[in-house]
């Protein structure tokens, strides 16, 4: 199937969903939503398959608007990557969806949540093959306004959701008034507003226009991927989000930010001064840091979950910087790696990310609650989603051989490789920033060991007469195309980055799976080209195992540093899986059939030092798990107390004592309250003028008329 | 206040309801008072009057009971005991514990062990006797109830709960033994915490309850002295001299000059040996190895001594009513003051070299404190009380046994932190080898024992035990036989401000106050 | 900090030849009560004895040594005193045939130790502490002292076991994993000392649990309880106990 066709059959699925929706009972309408969804999830996933395999821009102009543009589709490798990626996501997220909706009793909204989701993929895909800034900008606002409506579309989930909602859409629309701009001035030397056109103008843009381009498109585009200082709705909008939505709240339209990012800045306007990257790079890095930091010390799931987003966006962001000093810099193959890597925690952040929202929705729906401070235990009555949950887990915690491991190792790989740089400013930043986004990963770990510790293991902290049975199936089938897909994405690398090779070759110049992907196999078609030294090395330490049972280029990946950096950087997931199953399998075998033969297992209860009875307010809550972050990362959360009195009889019996805290948000504090208060504040002073008296109106009335007679002459 | 003006003030405030007797022999005024009174009268002595609050005394008499407040001021005040009587049928008692905090643990034992019930009171119960341990409406301490009955075994209440006061999001009771660390006594704290500090801490003890009071009723004197030695045998002499004192002063016996002059050596010689015992603690809490060895080799010297010197290294089985059950040679007795002399050097010298470990004061300077108006509110005894200001050293307050003619001092510091405790523990060690010094010299040869005839009657006995003030009452019936036996120790008094010191650190502090503190369980327990 | 180095070094070795060779220095030990013949003075000796360890036949007394709390009363404040051995070694294990009291050969030269107060004064406690000491130091012998019963192969119980701390030493022993041993030391444990028999204490840890090796001693000094841990790994011989008798004390 080409292209063309796919694409097609993608768009008619979404667009089938209005006559479907309303032919169809509310009660059945989950299955509507999920046929089409997954038949245009696999539409999107083939065309983005097709786009990066092929290597062919497919493009199509559509309709013409003389003066302005040509609205065009344009379909490139990097197109091609984001949408495979959402087509992996929506697939998974529409079964969930169609589950949700067949299992709410309420009724109503249903029709309106299948035709505006189904709408959404499509405004979605329509973002990313958009192939001139006119149709980008307004499929964009359509995307924006869904996503509006779907997080109030069910009422009474959530406090504070209209709220939430609101500022999803007021703060989106300034990123996108900022991305306009952005675009507008890129068009300044430019014949019209198609990619093209704007591309091959682009070098005739002075260095101040330039900087103008990034700063407007990147913190413009930012706001949509929740970068640090314009990420304060991101938190409030995911926790509002209705359970079906989330997922694709996170996993989807997420990406259309970072999307947005890279097709101006190292696509249409590639970053030509170095310090804009490390701009990129530094905004990144404190995204990460301070994402993490509230993810550790959030008890609500669903708002943990957004923190944590936040901190994978600043990762890929961290990436993006790092490849675009590379370009800056002229150091091609280094930038390849570094949009490869980028790209990689892109995909992988989409994939357990959803994954985690449907294990999130799913111990909602069960137990009636998100704090993990009253959840526990629940790996017993909900085995399979706790185990689709320690997936997602492992996989975002960047613990081998899951995916997450994969690309946070090639991140910090090209952080790394900043050796290769001249400039001793660049190298000190770069070397800052790997150090904090390898805080950011222990940080990452002790969240999650939290999140999965106090959410399915330890004991149970709920009501005793709460049932918790185990998730639905179409939860359960969401979720496990996910795990497998994540622990594909991890154990499979070498087959992913050739695959997404064109992508960066596109934005770097070069290409990243020849610098990280060598073909040692004896099969591959590039073997030839490598230096027979070289592989007699690498032979030896066992590179061309399995040659004869898989095809590609290999399941090693190594990078090598340049002349002056002989250095040697080698992984292999797929190996690693192998010796993980081989050593569990020795060790099975060596109880099962040698330490059991002279020795007994005995079961007994767990040692607690001899106490009566364990109880479950006796064991470790999640804010007694991260509460040493709080206490060392005081400087940034600044908590301010609430609460603080103790209730005393006779001066010595304390009765009760009350604390209470409360903490706001860095971001919030620093950014969003000023300038919140500043705009009141204005707006108060402004409204000084309606003071009511007539005559002080007739006379602005004729001072603008003055104005405008003073003024037209001039024309 | 003088004790001579204690009888005309009391009788001026309270002229209906109260009765003065004054016993010259052991300087203590007994107010007989009725209930309407007594909170009124035990505030009053309490907290203008400027007394300690030694112990509540619970008897049961075949028609009434008798509660006895005992408490004791400098020499020139003395004791005043405020007795206060009711039918058995009426049980109910006006608690004294708004004004009294030190009271607190005593009615809440009277209440588990008596079912005598203190109006006011904001928390009784789930103290000797475990709620989530023993059935309801036992009262072993009562007349009826048969001490050698065997105790039906019950499981563990399922629907018990921690009494849990901290209302924070997150917070939680984190459970610290009955088993816990290498070698410690079994004891439970429950330390409601967020995480890093502990916000309240609860000790739950009495897991070694073994009901002494209750196993020494109807039993010889010479039996409850082997009890009295040995429920706390860390400071064994220390409990078996009060008890001696009381039988002796209920009698009316006098001491050879001889015996005072050893009891005196011997209570020194333990306190030497207790106080090395607890600064070896305090080194190990801090994980400071060297120091914890040097300090544990001096412990071990110093028992090596008291078994060279008596034959027991807990100086057992040398009390008797009268004196001591046998002599000790003088010549042993200069020996073992050299011996001490020479680790008491030592001992100096592990002090300086403290004194300049940084990392080590780090952990105990400002660490656990005690203020002195909470001390005097709990009426806390030894060491912990005179690092916090409080002094009232029943041997300078209360002599007994001829300690009024030694020459020593009664350290005391001011900052009622863990290093001010440690600093008075070195500093009485270097007191009572000075006292040691002293006895030694006054030994005359003489006769070590004088036969008692018992006589019925009841008196209090009091000892600066090495962790503090210890207060045992005896009752003696006919036949020389022990009818009430109430045993008032440091640990009981002390462990009660233990919570003050701990609250407010963190997890990594608490075993360091709980060494600073030099408590122990079984003495608690009884 | 140098300083504790320096002081540490010039201290030199402290350590007692036990159990390579005698240990001779005053005050290591109390000694025990061993029988003998004192004639006629025989019934009022064991009438002095409050808690009944001393039985008599014809004027030939016998130790239970179980139940010798060190009150000197049969040395003290009488015409013809008792026997009394300045010894140290009396771990002792019941001779029951086909059953092994120690561990086996693996845990020779190595064990973790499990100490549990089950209501003890504080002296037997005091002298396990004192194991630690540079005077006796148990590390040379590869006994170390664990927290927890999961990692412990020996579980040392003093006290006479209070009802309240039944429950508690029941739950240490079951979480012991197997081979495990009980080491009752002192004589509360034995038999319930002063405290027998009354409804918070019983006649000691063999009421609750299986003993193994018993410590007789009140308190046994530190180098019995050295012996009796010997005992329990098989590298000292125990010396046999006669049945323990049941009256009451």
């Amino acid at each position: 199937m080409n292209t063309p066709t796919l694409l097609l059959v993608f768009f008619a699925a979404c667009g089938a969903g209005i006559p479907l929706s309303l032919a169809v009972r509310p009660a059945r309408q989950g299955f509507v939503l999920a046929g089409l969804g997954c038949l245009a999830a696999v539409a999107a996933v083939a065309a983005g398959i097709e786009g990066l395999l092929t290597g062919v821009v497919f493009t199509q102009p559509l309709w013409s608007l003389p003066g302005l543009t040509t609205l065009t589709l344009r379909l490139d490798p990097l197109s091609a990557a984001f949408v495979l990626v959402t087509g992996l996501v929506l697939f998974p997220a529409s079964i969930y969806a169609g589950g949700e909706l067949i299992r709410e009793s309420a009724p109503r909204h249903k029709r309106a949540f299948t035709v505006m989701l189904l709408a959404l993929y499509a405004s979605i895909v329509l973002i990313l093959i958009a192939g001139d800034a006119l149709l980008f900008l307004l499929a964009w606002e359509v995307m924006s306004i869904l996503c509006y409506l779907l997080v109030v579309s069910a009422p009474g989930e959530e406090n504070g959701q209209v709220g939430s909602a609101y500022l999803l859409l007021a703060m989106g629309e300034a990123g996108t008034l900022a991305a306009a701009v952005g675009f507008l001035l890129l068009a300044l030397g430019a014949s019209s507003l198609q990619f093209d056109a704007l591309k091959s103008g682009a070098s005739a843009l002075g260095a101040s226009a330039r900087g103008g381009v990034f700063l407007l498109t990147f913190f413009g585009f930012g706001v949509k991927a929740g970068l640090v200082p314009v990420n304060s709705w991101l938190q409030r909008a995911y926790a509002a989000a209705p359970r079906a939505f989330a997922p694709v709240l996170a996993g989807a339209t997420l990406n259309l930010g970072l999307y947005g990012i890279l097709r101006v800045n190292a696509d249409l306007l590639p970053v030509a001064q170095a310090g804009l990257g490390l701009v990129a790079l530094i905004v990144g890095t404190v995204s990460a840091l301070l994402g993490i930091l509230y993810a550790t010390t959030d008890n609500d799931l669903k708002a943990m979950l957004a923190h944590s987003s936040i901190e994978n966006v600043g990762i890929v962001v961290a990436g993006y910087g790092a490849g675009m000093v590379f370009v800056a810099t002229n150091h091609p193959a280094l930038a390849a790696m570094a949009f490869l890597a980028a790209l990689y925690h892109l995909i992988n952040h989409s994939l357990f990310k959803t994954l985690l929202f449907f294990g999130v929705g799913a111990v909602e729906t069960q137990t009636g609650t998100r704090d993990m401070d009253r959840l526990g235990g629940l790996i017993k009555w909900m085995p399979l989603t706790a185990l689709g949950f320690l997936a997602g887990t492992l996989s975002i915690a960047a613990l081998p051989p899951f995916n997450g491991f994969v690309s946070e190792w090639l991140t910090l790989q090209v952080m790394l490789r900043s050796a290769e740089l001249s400039s001793a400013g660049a190298k000190i930043v770069f070397a800052s920033c790997g150090a904090v986004l390898a805080l950011t990963a222990a940080l990452a770990v002790t969240c999650f060991v939290k999140v999965f510790a106090m959410s399915f293991l330890g004991m149970r902290r709920l009501d005793v007469e709460r049932r918790v049975n185990e998730t639905e199936p179409a939860a359960l089938a969401s979720m496990t195309i996910l795990a497998v897909l994540c622990l594909a994405f991890g154990v499979l690398p070498t087959y992913v980055i050739p695959m997404l090779d064109p992508a960066s070759r596109q934005l770097a110049g070069a290409s990243a799976s020849d610098g990280l992907v060598p073909p040692f196999f004896a099969s591959a078609p590039a073997h030839d080209t490598l230096p027979v030294a070289f592989v007699a090395e690498f032979h030896d330490l066992g590179a061309q195992v399995g040659q004869h049972i898989v095809g590609g280029r290999g399941l090693v990946v190594l990078h090598r540093g340049g002349v002056e950096n002989p250095v040697v950087f080698a992984m292999s997931t797929s190996y690693m899986l192998l010796t993980l199953i081989g050593l569990l399998l020795v060790t099975y075998l060596v109880i099962r059939l040698w330490l059991t033969r002279t020795r007994k297992l005995a079961r007994r209860e767990r040692w607690d030092g001899g106490v009566r009875r364990l109880l479950p307010e006796m064991t470790y809550t999640a804010t007694g798990f991260s509460n040493p972050v709080r206490v060392i990362f005081d400087a940034i959360f600044r908590p301010t107390t609430v609460e603080d009195t103790s209730e005393t009889v006779a001066e010595h019996f304390r009765m009760a004592i009350r604390r209470e805290k409360e903490r706001v948000h860095l971001v919030d504090r620093l950014v969003f309250q000023p300038v919140s208060s500043a705009t009141l504040w204005f707006a108060h002073s402004l409204a000084a003028m309606h003071h009511g008296r007539i005559n002080t109106y007739v006379t602005y009335a004729f001072l603008a008329l003055l104005i405008v007679f003073a003024v037209l002459p001039a024309y | 206040m003088n004790h001579a003006d204690l009888k005309e003030q009391i009788e001026r405030r309270w002229p209906g309801d109260t009765q003065v007797g004054r016993d010259i022999l052991s300087s203590t005024t007994e107010v007989t008072c009725t209930r309407a009174v007594l909170a009124d009268l035990c505030r009053c002595i309490f907290q203008d009057w400027g007394f300690s609050f030694a112990g509540l005394i619970v008897e049961e008499g075949p028609s009434a009971w008798q509660l006895r407040y005992a408490f004791y001021g400098e020499r020139d005040a003395g004791w005043v005991h405020v007795v206060v009587s009711a039918p058995v049928a009426e049980n109910v008692f006006p608690s004294v514990v708004e004004w009294i905090h030190a009271a607190d643990w005593h009615e809440r034992e009277a209440e588990d062990l008596f079912g005598v019930h203190f109006a006011g009171h904001p928390h009784l119960g789930d103290f000797v006797l475990h709620d989530d341990a023993w059935q309801e409406n036992v009262q072993p301490m009562r007349r009826g109830f048969d001490a050698q009955a065997a105790m039906r075994h019950r499981l563990p209440d399922a629907d018990w709960r921690p009494r849990r006061i901290v209302q924070e999001p997150g917070a939680f009771v984190m459970p610290v033994g009955p088993k816990f660390s290498g070698v410690t006594e079994s004891v439970h704290f429950l330390l409601e915490t967020v995480g890093e500090d502990v916000i309240r801490s609860s000790t739950r003890l009495f897991y070694k309850w073994r009901a002494i009071e209750k196993l020494a009723e109807g039993k010889t004197v010479d039996e409850v002295l082997l009890l009295a030695e040995r429920f706390a045998a860390t400071t064994a002499f220390a409990h078996g001299l009060a008890f001696c004192q009381a039988v002796e002063r209920v009698s009316g016996a006098e001491l050879p000059a001889r015996a005072r002059a050893l009891r005196v050596f011997l209570a020194e010689l333990e306190r030497l040996r207790q106080h090395a015992g607890a600064i070896q603690e305090i080194c190990e809490s801090t994980a400071l190895v060297v120091a914890n060895s040097q300090a544990g080799m001096l412990e071990e010297e110093l028992l090596r001594v008291s078994g060279e010197l008596t034959g027991h290294r807990y100086l057992f089985g040398l009390l008797a009513p009268g004196g001591l059950l046998c002599d000790l040679p003088t010549d042993a007795c200069r020996k073992a003051f050299t011996q001490s002399q020479d680790i008491l050097k030592r001992l100096n010298e592990l002090e300086r070299r403290l004194s300049i470990s940084s990392s080590f004061l780090d952990r105990i300077e400002d660490v656990g404190v005690v203020r002195l108006s909470a001390a005097t509110d709990y009426s806390l005894v030894g060491p912990v009380a005179r690092a916090s200001g409080l002094v009232r050293d029943l041997r300078r307050a209360q002599p007994y046994s001829g300690y009024e003619t030694f020459d020593y001092q009664v350290p005391s510091e001011q900052e009622g932190d863990g290093y001010a405790r440690l600093r008075v523990l070195f500093a009485e060690a270097r007191q009572s080898v000075r006292i040691i010094e002293q006895a030694t010299a006054v030994l005359k040869e003489g006769e070590v024992c004088r036969t008692v005839k018992f006589r019925p009657g009841a008196a209090l006995g009091w000892v600066e035990a090495p962790r503090g003030g210890t207060f045992h009452w005896v009752r003696l019936g006919e036949g020389g036989r022990v009818a009430r036996y109430r045993v008032v120790t440091p640990s009981f008094i002390n462990w009660h401000s233990f919570h003050l010191a701990a609250e407010k650190f963190a997890f990594q502090d608490f075993p360091i106050i709980l060494s600073t503190f030099d408590l122990s369980v079984a003495e608690n327990d009884r | 900090m140098s300083q504790w180095v320096i002081k540490g070094i010039r201290t030199g070795i402290k350590t007692t030849a036990y159990p390579r060779g005698a240990e001779r220095a005053a005050g290591v030990t109390p000694g025990l009560p061993r029988g003998g013949d004192v004639g006629a003075a025989a019934p009022a000796l064991v009438e002095r004895c409050l808690t009944h360890a001393l039985e008599q036949t014809n004027g030939a007394i016998s130790v239970d040594s179980r139940r010798c709390v060190h009150c000197y009363r049969c040395v003290r404040g009488v015409g013809q005193p008792l026997n009394w051995e300045a010894t140290y070694e009396w771990g002792g294990a019941i001779a029951t045939p086909g059953l092994k009291n120690e561990l086996a050969q693996p845990f020779r030269h190595s064990i973790h130790v499990l100490v549990v107060d089950a209501g003890d004064c504080g002296a037997c406690l005091n002298e396990v502490k004192q194991l630690n000491n540079p005077y006796y130091n148990m590390h040379r012998l590869g006994f170390f002292i664990t927290p927890t019963p999961r990692h412990a192969d020996v579980l040392l119980v003093v006290g006479p076991v209070t009802d309240q701390m039944r429950f508690a030493l029941k739950k240490m022993h079951e979480a012991m994993p197997t081979p495990k041993r009980v080491v009752a030391v002192g004589a509360c444990a034995l038999s319930g000392g002063v405290f027998a028999k009354s409804f918070v204490c019983g006649n000691g840890v063999a009421d609750v649990l299986p003993v193994d090796v018993e410590v007789p001693g009140h308190p046994p000094p530190p180098l019995a309880i050295l012996h009796g841990l010997l005992v329990a790994v098989g590298r000292k011989r125990p010396l046999p106990l006669p049945a323990a008798r049941d009256e009451p004390v």
